[in-house]
């Protein structure tokens, strides 16, 4: 073959493939909004705004998690307030601070979890709500608000909560764990998903020993290294983007994941349970924070009222049920969506028991011991 | 002052290298530079670097540490060695399977009708198409528990009625390494093809005149001559399988710590921009240093260049 000829062939290929991509953006080009009841491309009717904000930006950028904010949602925001919104997503808090702190970011939102908060505070990221703005901050149940990540919510109001936990396929097993020393059961030896969550398994595995999620004594640490590099080879894969998919195609039996990812586990297979482990499950909270340079504050205050509204936020239920802390949100549901609401309460995994709450343990930011749980990380899958 | 550019080839040279030398001081020399400062730093508690000069980075990737876990002066632990020793292992395994692979089907294709080889050629380029990541999670579909290979295994063994046990393929080192091979074959299938297809095939013809037989005919002629494209496809091939990380982690459940995730964990989730730099520059160096010894014993392989 000459090599004209296959210089020609690569041509045609990159006009091909840019003549697709040609074709995929205008598939997504949007319509003018129309007068009258403001409808999304699902058919969702979008509810006006309770607590209107006067906003002179036309443009909202927001860095959220993959896969957890309903395009319903989005779209009502757009239609309603006539702002566009920019959406970037991440997958774990440290890409987002990586990403934030590295400056010049030009985002206006992000949905820290609880741990991370206090480090971006201290590294002036984020920047003081002004609450006279918020009034939308009535619609929280106070369980939820007034964290010891942030104290009298100064940076931040609460999105969606959950848990990190066991959950286990009961067909598939012959004893169901109970609590995190149970992993260490030989029995589950090479079928085990755990999340790629280095605080949260080395959490497991400090509270399995009787000590703090959050330990700092590198004694404690040293002996939490030994007992996880015990389970280590017990584990069949590590996943935090999809740990459901192992679960659901049978590749494992149990593990630990977080609240959705057994939810809809055990959508598609009923067998699969979740256990709230009795040395107590990994709480957490995902919160909406403001950065310091954020470019267009009014359009942030606008989205946070609009979208915690009640008729709004409601549809988490629907599209992300996670532990919903917008009381607004849940009343709204019980009154027009009877069965969402149903399920959310009484599925224990959405609804978490108030023993597990109580019982649970929250991870925090350890500072200069933060290598150090690295280091347990990297030794014991590296052995 | 045209006129005179006109006329000057090596001004013109230099104009036309300017946007590439600019790009290139930009986005390699200066990075490179900051990562070289930066690894000689220290931690803050939140992760931040603070730029002094010392060599703990280095120190502790070396294994020696002061830091003991039994009141020792010093002690040593091989982690690190350990990690690195595994990433090299596992691109010379796969660099040896991809030419063990690469190379009778580029030769298929070289000896093939000129009118063939550029439907077989087009068919090795296809699967570039599309995205790197959707390749790998295509061979999670084919090698799970319940995924394509083990149903139709499953299908003949019923068939024939044997008791079947589905196969453990996918989270294993095995499908770390067919992922491996399968991202990287293209890019030794095509240097190689490159150089066979030069050789002069009145060279087989002068061989036979002279009482050579097919395997010493390939091992005195075809072989020596298409040493530059194996050359060539091991330099492609060796050095991004050093650092990628992706396909161990897809196919093999993040079980395994490769050179390539240890850096990535410093710069999120250890937030140790220093650790992180010191190490990328030691992976960098050791790439270098094989690749050194390599093309100079086989020469650098013109054929990165002709491919």
């Amino acid at each position: 073959m000459s090599k004209s000829n296959l210089f020609k062939m690569l041509a045609l290929f990159v006009i091909a493939s840019m003549a697709l991509a040609a074709c995929g953006n205008g598939a997504q080009a949007t319509e003018p909004a129309a007068d009258g009841p403001k409808v999304t491309s699902t058919g969702f009717e979008c509810p006006a705004a309770e607590f209107p904000m006067e906003a002179t930006s036309t443009e909202l950028n927001i860095f959220v998690w993959t896969e957890y904010i309903p395009p319903d949602m989005i779209e009502c925001f757009e239609l309603v307030s006539g702002i566009k919104v920019n959406r970037d997503e991440y997958s774990s808090n440290e890409e987002m601070y990586a990403k934030v702190s590295a400056g010049g970011s030009n985002y206006d939102l992000v949905q820290p979890t609880d741990y991370i908060i206090a480090l971006m505070a201290r590294q002036s990221l984020l920047q003081e709500l002004d609450h006279a703005k918020l009034p939308v901050m009535a619609n929280f149940d106070p369980n939820y608000l007034d964290f010891e990540f942030d104290s009298g919510n100064k940076y931040t109001i609460p999105y969606q909560a959950g848990t990190d936990a066991i959950v286990v396929n009961t067909d598939a097993v012959e004893t169901v764990p109970a609590s995190w020393a149970d992993l260490w059961n030989p029995e589950y030896a090479g079928r085990m998903v755990f999340l790629d969550d280095s605080r949260a398994v080395i959490g497991a595995t400090l509270l399995t020993l009787g000590y703090d999620v959050n330990t700092t004594d590198p004694a404690q640490l040293e002996e939490a290294k030994n007992k996880l590099a015990e389970l280590v080879p017990n584990v069949k894969l590590f996943d935090s983007d999809s740990p459901k998919t192992a679960l659901i195609a049978g590749d494992v039996d149990l593990g630990i994941t977080w609240t959705a990812e057994a939810l809809i586990a055990q959508q598609e297979n009923p067998a699969i349970q979740y256990v709230y482990p009795t040395e107590g499950a990994i709480l957490w909270q995902d919160n909406w924070a403001m950065l310091t340079d954020a470019p267009h504050t009014d359009a942030a205050y606008a989205w946070l009222n609009y979208t915690m509204q009640g008729n709004i936020f409601w549809m988490m239920l629907r599209d992300f049920p996670y532990t919903n802390p917008n009381k607004a949100a849940l009343d709204f549901a019980k009154e027009n969506y009877a069965d969402l609401y149903d399920a959310y309460m009484a599925s224990p995994i959405t609804n978490t028991p108030a023993e597990a709450v109580q019982n649970g343990h929250r991870i925090s930011d350890v500072g200069d011991a933060t290598p150090l749980y690295d280091d347990i990380w990297v030794e014991v899958k590296g052995q | 002052m045209l006129q005179r550019l006109r006329e000057n080839k090596s001004t013109q040279g230099t104009l036309l290298a300017l946007p590439t030398t600019v790009w290139l001081f930009i986005l390699l020399i200066i990075p490179l530079f900051l990562t070289l400062v930066i690894s000689f730093g220290k931690r803050s508690p939140d992760g931040n670097v603070i730029y002094t000069f010392t060599l703990n980075n280095y120190i502790r990737l070396s294994g020696y540490t002061t830091d003991c876990p039994d009141g020792q002066a010093t002690c040593f632990d091989p982690l690190y060695l350990q990690i690195l020793g595994r990433s090299l292992s596992l691109a010379f395994n796969t660099t040896a399977l991809v030419i063990i692979m690469a190379y009778p089907l580029a030769y298929f294709i070289a000896r093939a009708h000129p009118k063939q080889r550029n439907m077989f050629l087009f068919m090795v380029l296809i699967p570039l198409w599309t995205n790197f990541v959707i390749r790998v999670y295509a061979w999670m579909m084919l090698l799970r528990k319940e995924g394509a290979i083990n149903i139709i295994i499953g299908w003949i063994a019923n068939f024939l009625h044997i008791p079947f046990q589905p196969f453990e393929m996918l989270y294993t080192p095995g499908a770390v390494l067919v992922g491996m091979v399968y991202e990287f074959l293209p890019f030794m299938i095509l240097p190689i093809f490159t150089s066979l297809e030069k050789i002069d095939t009145s060279l087989y013809e002068a061989a036979a005149d002279l009482g050579a037989n097919s395997i010493k005919t390939f091992l005195r002629v075809t072989l020596p001559l298409s040493m530059p494209g194996v050359v060539a496809g091991t330099i492609l091939v060796f050095i991004p399988v050093m650092g990628t990380f992706i396909v161990s982690d897809i196919l093999g459940g993040r079980q395994v710590i490769l050179v390539g995730n240890l850096i990535q964990r410093q710069f999120l989730d250890a937030r140790d921009p220093t650790f992180g730099s010191a190490a990328s520059l030691i992976l960098m160096i050791m790439t270098l240093i094989v690749t050194y010894f390599y093309t100079r014993k086989f020469g650098f392989g013109e054929e990165i260049v002709a491919a």
